[in-house]
C-alpha cells in the first residue's frame, strides 16, 4: 500500500481530463489501488486454515460417495434390508434404519426437552443462585461421561432393571395402545426402551444449558415487571420468558435431536440391532449409526453392501447436518462462551 | 466517507463473490493437496517400514472368528516363542467374526484371518484355507428346572424349522416326537412356551455351520448355508448377538432361548445355566421319522473325532484344498459345493465312527500366499512370521511334547488335528511365497 | 385509630389465600407446587451420574490393583498398561495435530476474516462438530485404511481422532481472540503491532487460558471416542512399536470385552471403563475450574 502511494504522490496529481460538454458533469477518474502479490497473499492466505474444517467434511462426502460410485442399488428407498436372501436379488432398504433412528431420536428428544424445560425452570426461577451454581455444572457433567461408559453402565446394569421390571409393567398395562401389544418384551431388557432412556441422558445436558441460557436472558425489568402486574413466577415464566427465549428453546429442541440421532456407539450397545422392523416397542431394531457401526466388519468385501451403507452415511449426515446448522442458527441471541464446549 | 466506498454496489458484490470463490478454490485444493501428500506420506513410511521391520519386534494382527479367539487370545498367541535366530513376534487377536476375518485377510488388512468357514475362491483371492484346529458347535438352550439338567434331543430338521418360524412353541409335536417319555412329559408341562431363537448378525462361520446342517437336512428351508445366511431371517421372535460372546450372554437373560454357540465357549455356557443338546446324525432320521433315540449323539472328543474322521474322508485336495465341510460327516457332493442335493446325503454312522456328533468343522487361519505390494501389513518380513507362526500351530500348538498344546485345545474343546490335514497343511505352507 | 385486634391470620383481611378468588388461589397454589417439585427433576438428571459412578466404581475398584494398572508384559495380557499408556500415546499425537489443524483456523476466523466469510468458517466448523463419530469412523477407514494401505495402524486411528477433535479447538481458538475486548486489540493494532505481533505477544497470552481450556475439553471428548478408533485400529497387547503397528486404545478394551461371557475380560471392561470416567470426570473439572477462573481473569480486563 505503502508503495503504491509514494509512486503516485512522486508522479504528481492526474491531470484532469477536458469537460466533454457542458451538460455532463466532470468525471474524476479515481486510481484503484493495486495491491502487490505480498498483499494478496495476506488477504488470502488465512482462508486456508480457517476452511479446514470445510476440507475435512468436503472429504468425508467425497470420500462417501466415491465409495457408493452412486451405484442405483436395489430397492434403496424401500424397507427390505436383505444382503444376502436366500432367493432373487439383494435389497438395500435404507428405510428400517432411518425409521428406526427417528424411532429412538424423537422419544428421546421429547423427553429430554421436557425434563430438560423442568430443570430449567427450576433452576433460573425457583431455586436460589447458590444452589444452582452447585447443580448445574453436575447437570453439565452428564454430558461429558463417554457413550462407551453409559452403554456400558446399561448394558450390564440398567438392562436388568429394564428386562424384569419396566419392560413387563408397561407390557402388561398398556398393551392396550398399538406397537405395545404382541410378542413380549424380551427379558433381557435390551430395545428400543432402554436406548431411549440413555439417547435421553445425552441429549439432557445439551437441552438443559440451552434451555437455560435462553432463560437466563430474559432481562430483570422484564421479568419484574410481570410479577410486578400481579403474575405468579411461573405465570411470567410462561408467558414472558418462554416467548422471548423460544430461539433459544427451538435451539435446544434440534441441537439435542442432533445428538441422539447420531450417537452410535451406546445405542449399539444396548439396542439389540436387528435389520428389520420391531413387532412392538419392545424389540430391537437398527438405528443407522448403531448400524453402520456394528456392521461394517460384514461388509468388506461386498461392494454394494459397502454402497449401501455410505449412502445410509450420507443420509446420516445429510439430517445431523441440517439440524445442527438450523439449531445453532437459532442461538444468535445467546452468549457464545457458554456453547463453545458442546 | 463511508469505508469500502472505493468499490461500487455491483463491483463489490461481484469481488465477494469472487472472494468466496477463491475461498472454496482454495478448500479444494487444499483438499486435493492433503489427499496427495497423505498418500505420498503412507506409501514412503510403508516401504521404509518394511525394509527396517526385521529391527526388533514384528507385530502380526488377527481377527475373525469368535470360535478361534478364547484359543488364539488366552493360550496361544501369549505362549507363542518364535525361532530364536529371528525377531521377536507378537500376535494380537480380536474377535470380529468369521466373515470379517476372510475379507481382512484377503485384502490385507491383517495377517491372519481366523475363520470356521472356508473359503471357496482361494486361488482367486491369493488367500490360503489353512485348518489349524478340529471344533465343535453347540446347540444351547435355555430352559428352566427340570429341563435345565436334561439334553434334548434335536435334529437339523428341528433346528431348520425352528429358524424358519414353522415351530413356534416348545411343546410342539416334532419336538416332542424326538425326546425321551420323561422329557415329553416335562416339555408338554411348559404349556406353550415360545421358542425365542438367537442367530449372529455379524457375519459369523457358526451360523455357517449352523445353516449348513439345517440346509442339508430340510428342503424347505428358506435361507442360505453361509456366514451371514440368517441376515434375512426375520421371525417374529429371532434375536440377534454379535459375537459367540454375545450369545451366551444375550441367551443368559432370555428364557426359553435357542441358539448355536461355539465349544470354546462351553464352560462360560454353563455358568450361564444354558444346557446343550444331542443333535441327531442321520438324515433319514428327519423330523418325519426321527424318532430313533440312538440317532441322537451328545458331543464328546471321541465323538467329534468320529465325525471328523468320516468328513475328512471326502477331502479332495487337489480340487478344493484343504476346504471341506464336516457337517453330518461330510457334504454329499464333494467338499466344497454344499449347494447341491440339499435335503440329501449326509451320513449313516459306519462301524469304525459308529456315534458322530454332526456339528463338527475345521477352524481355519487365512493367510495370504506372497506379500502384497503397498501394504503395510502383509509384508515379506511379517508373511515369514506368520508361516513360521502357522508351522508353529501344527506342531506345537496342536502337540506339544509335554503336553501343553493338548492342554490348551482341550481348555477350549478342540480336537487337534489328523497326520492328514497336517500333511496337506505343510504342503500348502510350502506354497507361501514370501 | 385503633389497631386491629390480634388475629389468628383465618381472617380475609390477614392471609392472602383468603382475600382472592379461587382462581387466583389455585395460580399461586400452583406456582408454589411448582417450585417445590420442579427442582426434583434435578434428580433425573443427577441419579444416573451418580449411579454410573457408583456402579463402576463398584464394579472395578476392589479388583484395580496396581499390577493391572501398570503391567505391560504381553504373556500376561489381562491388564490395563498396555491400554492406559498407548491411549496417552495417541492422545498427545490426535491432539498435537487437532490443534495444528484447528488453532490457526479459529485464530485466522476470528482476526482476518471478514464478517461473511467469518460466518461461513464458523459453519462449516459446526457442522463438523456435528458430525456422527462412525461417519469420521468411516472416512478414516476408507481413506487411511484402505485408500492409502495403512490398515488398522495407529496413525489411522490417531489421524481420524484429531480430525474429529479439530472443530472443538478451532471454535475455541475462534471465541477466545473474538472476546479479546476491543479496546486492547484496537491500542494493540492502533500503536503499530502488525496482525502477527499481535496475536503473539497481546493476543495470546490473554487468550491462553481459555485455549488451554479449549484443548482439555478436546482431549476429553476424543478419550471416550469409540467409533473412529474401532473402525481404524487394530487392537494390540504391547505398545506400538510405530506410527504402523496396532494400538489398543482404551474405549477399544471396553467395546470388545463389554459382552464378554468371560467374566476375566467383564471385569478388564469395567476396570477400563473406571479409567477412562475418572479421566473424563478429571478434566470436565479441570475445565470447569480454569473457566471459573477466567471469566474472574477477564473482568479485570474491562475496566
Amino acid at each position: 500500500m505503502d508503495d503504491a502511494l509514494a509512486r503516485s504522490e512522486a508522479a504528481g496529481p492526474e491531470p484532469l481530463p477536458p469537460p466533454s460538454s457542458p451538460s455532463s458533469p466532470p468525471t474524476v477518474d479515481v486510481p484503484r489501488p493495486r495491491r502487490s502479490p505480498g498483499q494478496w497473499l495476506q488477504i488470502f492466505v488465512p482462508y486456508i486454515p480457517s476452511f479446514v474444517p470445510l476440507a475435512i467434511v468436503a472429504a468425508i462426502v467425497v470420500t462417501l460417495v466415491l465409495v457408493t460410485g452412486l451405484a442405483p442399488l436395489n430397492g434403496l428407498f424401500t424397507s427390505k434390508f436383505a444382503p444376502t436372501p436366500s432367493s432373487g436379488p439383494a435389497s438395500w432398504g435404507i428405510l428400517v434404519f432411518v425409521t428406526g433412528s427417528f424411532l429412538t431420536a424423537v422419544p428421546a428428544l421429547f423427553f429430554s426437552m421436557v425434563i430438560g424445560l423442568g430443570i430449567a425452570i427450576a433452576s433460573v426461577v425457583y431455586l436460589p443462585r447458590i444452589v444452582t451454581r452447585f447443580l448445574d455444572p453436575c447437570v453439565d457433567l452428564l454430558a461429558g461421561i463417554p457413550s462407551v461408559v453409559y452403554g456400558i453402565w446399561a448394558y450390564l446394569y440398567v438392562s436388568t432393571y429394564f428386562g424384569s421390571t419396566l419392560n413387563p409393567f408397561l407390557f402388561r398395562n398398556l398393551s392396550w395402545i398399538p406397537g405395545v401389544g404382541g410378542p413380549a418384551p424380551p427379558l433381557s431388557g435390551l430395545g428400543l426402551p432402554i436406548s431411549v432412556f440413555i439417547l435421553t441422558l445425552m441429549a439432557l445436558p445439551i437441552t438443559t444449558l440451552l434451555i437455560r441460557d435462553a432463560l437466563r436472558t430474559v432481562p430483570r425489568d422484564l421479568w419484574e415487571s410481570g410479577l410486578a402486574l400481579g403474575a405468579t413466577r411461573w405465570e411470567v415464566t410462561r408467558r414472558v420468558s418462554i416467548p422471548y427465549g423460544r430461539g433459544g428453546i427451538l435451539s435446544a429442541a434440534f441441537l439435542g435431536f442432533g445428538r441422539a440421532f447420531g450417537e452410535t456407539v451406546a445405542v449399539a450397545m444396548v439396542i439389540n440391532v436387528e435389520a428389520s422392523y420391531p413387532h412392538n416397542i419392545f424389540q430391537g431394531t437398527g438405528t443407522v449409526a448403531s448400524l453402520m457401526f456394528s456392521i461394517l466388519d460384514s461388509a468388506y468385501g461386498n461392494s454394494q453392501f459397502l454402497a449401501a451403507l455410505c449412502y445410509m452415511g450420507l443420509a446420516l449426515l445429510a439430517i445431523t447436518l441440517t439440524v445442527n446448522v438450523a439449531g445453532r442458527y437459532f442461538i444468535s441471541k445467546l452468549s457464545a462462551t457458554e456453547i463453545a464446549g458442546l | 466517507m463511508q469505508p469500502n466506498d472505493q468499490l461500487s454496489g455491483s463491483t463489490r458484490h461481484r469481488s465477494r463473490m469472487i472472494g468466496t470463490g477463491i475461498a472454496i478454490a482454495v478448500a479444494v485444493v487444499l483438499l486435493i493437496v492433503g489427499v496427495g501428500a497423505g498418500y505420498v506420506v503412507g506409501y514412503y513410511t510403508h516401504t521404509s517400514s518394511s525394509n527396517s521391520s526385521s529391527s526388533t519386534t514384528i507385530q502380526l494382527t488377527e481377527t475373525g472368528s469368535t470360535l478361534l479367539y478364547p484359543l488364539f487370545k488366552y493360550y496361544w498367541f501369549p505362549n507363542y516363542t518364535a525361532p530364536a535366530n529371528g525377531p521377536t513376534v507378537i500376535l494380537s487377536a480380536d474377535g470380529t467374526g468369521s466373515g470379517a476375518g476372510q475379507t481382512g485377510a484377503i485384502h490385507s488388512l491383517v495377517n491372519i484371518g481366523a475363520s470356521d468357514a472356508y473359503l471357496t475362491n482361494t486361488s482367486t483371492n491369493g488367500v490360503l484355507n489353512f485348518p489349524v484346529a478340529i471344533s465343535a458347535q453347540y446347540i444351547y438352550y435355555n430352559l428352566p428346572a427340570p429341563l435345565n439338567t436334561v439334553h434334548l434331543n434335536l435334529n437339523g430338521t428341528i433346528l431348520a424349522m425352528i429358524y424358519a418360524g414353522d415351530i413356534t412353541t416348545w411343546d410342539n409335536p416334532l419336538i416332542l416326537a424326538a425326546q425321551t417319555a420323561a422329557v415329553q412329559s416335562d416339555l408338554k408341562a411348559m404349556s406353550s412356551e415360545t421358542i425365542i431363537p438367537f442367530k449372529r448378525l455379524d457375519a459369523s462361520g457358526d451360523t455357517f455351520l449352523f445353516t449348513s446342517i439345517c440346509y442339508e437336512s430340510w428342503s424347505g428351508f428358506p435361507f442360505t448355508a453361509s456366514t451371514s445366511g440368517l441376515s434375512g431371517d426375520t421371525i417374529p421372535n429371532i434375536q440377534s448377538a454379535t459375537g459367540n460372546g454375545g450369545m451366551v450372554t444375550g441367551m443368559q437373560k432370555v428364557p426359553y432361548s435357542i441358539g448355536y454357540i461355539g465349544i470354546s465357549y462351553a464352560t462360560e455356557a454353563a455358568s450361564a445355566g444354558l444346557q446343550y443338546a444331542a443333535v441327531g446324525d442321520n438324515l433319514s432320521a428327519s423330523a418325519s421319522g426321527g424318532t430313533d433315540l440312538a440317532n441322537y449323539i451328545l458331543p464328546s472328543p471321541t465323538n467329534i473325532s468320529y465325525d471328523a474322521n468320516l468328513g475328512l474322508q471326502r477331502l479332495d485336495f487337489s480340487q478344493y484344498g484343504l476346504g471341506v465341510s464336516l457337517i453330518l460327516g461330510g457334504s454329499p457332493s464333494g467338499a466344497v459345493d454344499l449347494g447341491a442335493s440339499p435335503g440329501g446325503g449326509g451320513t449313516n454312522p459306519t462301524s469304525t465312527s459308529p456315534t458322530p456328533y454332526p456339528l463338527v468343522n475345521l477352524e481355519y487361519t487365512i493367510i495370504k500366499t506372497s506379500p502384497t505390494a503397498g501394504s503395510a501389513v502383509v509384508t515379506s518380513a511379517s508373511l515369514l512370521a506368520t508361516v513360521q507362526f502357522e508351522q508353529w500351530a501344527l506342531s506345537y500348538g496342536n502337540f506339544q511334547s509335554n503336553g501343553a498344546g493338548t492342554v490348551w485345545l482341550n481348555a477350549v474343546g478342540f480336537l487337534p488335528l489328523t497326520p492328514e490335514v497336517i500333511g496337506y497343511d505343510v504342503q500348502e505352507l510350502a506354497t507361501v511365497s514370501t | 385509630m385503633a389497631l386491629p385486634s390480634v388475629s389468628t391470620g383465618a381472617t380475609p383481611d390477614d392471609n392472602i389465600l383468603f382475600d382472592r378468588s379461587a382462581r387466583t388461589r389455585w395460580r399461586i397454589g400452583f406456582d408454589r407446587w411448582a417450585g417445590r417439585l420442579l427442582p426434583f427433576l434435578f434428580l433425573v438428571a443427577i441419579l444416573p451420574i451418580l449411579d454410573v459412578v457408583y456402579y463402576i466404581s463398584k464394579s472395578a475398584l476392589p479388583t484395580l490393583t496396581l499390577k493391572v494398572l501398570t503391567d505391560t508384559s504381553y504373556r500376561d495380557p489381562d491388564a490395563l498398561g498396555v491400554p492406559i499408556i498407548t491411549t496417552a500415546e495417541m492422545m498427545t499425537l490426535a491432539t498435537l495435530l487437532a490443534i495444528l489443524f484447528g488453532l490457526f483456523g479459529g485464530i485466522a476466523t476470528a482476526e482476518f476474516l471478514s464478517e461473511r466469510a467469518a460466518g461461513w468458517a464458523r459453519t462449516f466448523a459446526n457442522m463438523l462438530a456435528g458430525t456422527p463419530s462412525v461417519i469420521v469412523g468411516y472416512l478414516g477407514y476408507f481413506a487411511f485404511c484402505l485408500y492409502f494401505g495403512w490398515g488398522y495402524t495407529m496413525i489411522a486411528g490417531v489421524l481420524t481422532l484429531s480430525l474429529f477433535m479439530t472443530p472443538y479447538i478451532f471454535r475455541i481458538a475462534d471465541l477466545a481472540f473474538s472476546s479479546i475486548p476491543r479496546h486492547i486489540r484496537e491500542a494493540a493494532l492502533g500503536s503499530g503491532a502488525r496482525p502477527y505481533q499481535y496475536i503473539l505477544k497481546v493476543g495470546a497470552p490473554i487468550a491462553f487460558p481459555q485455549i488451554l481450556n479449549g484443548v482439555f475439553l478436546a482431549v476429553a471428548i476424543g478419550v471416550g471416542e469409540t467409533a473412529p478408533i474401532v473402525l481404524t485400529t487394530h487392537g494390540s497387547v504391547i505398545l506400538p512399536q510405530s506410527l504402523l503397528s496396532p494400538a489398543q486404545f482404551l474405549t477399544a478394551t471396553i467395546w470388545e470385552n463389554f459382552n464378554s461371557p468371560f467374566p476375566v475380560a467383564v471385569a478388564l471392561a469395567l476396570q477400563a471403563a473406571f479409567i477412562l470416567l475418572v479421566v473424563v470426570v478429571g478434566l470436565n473439572i479441570v475445565v470447569r475450574i480454569i473457566s471459573a477462573r477466567y471469566r474472574k481473569r477477564l473482568e479485570g480486563l474491562f475496566q
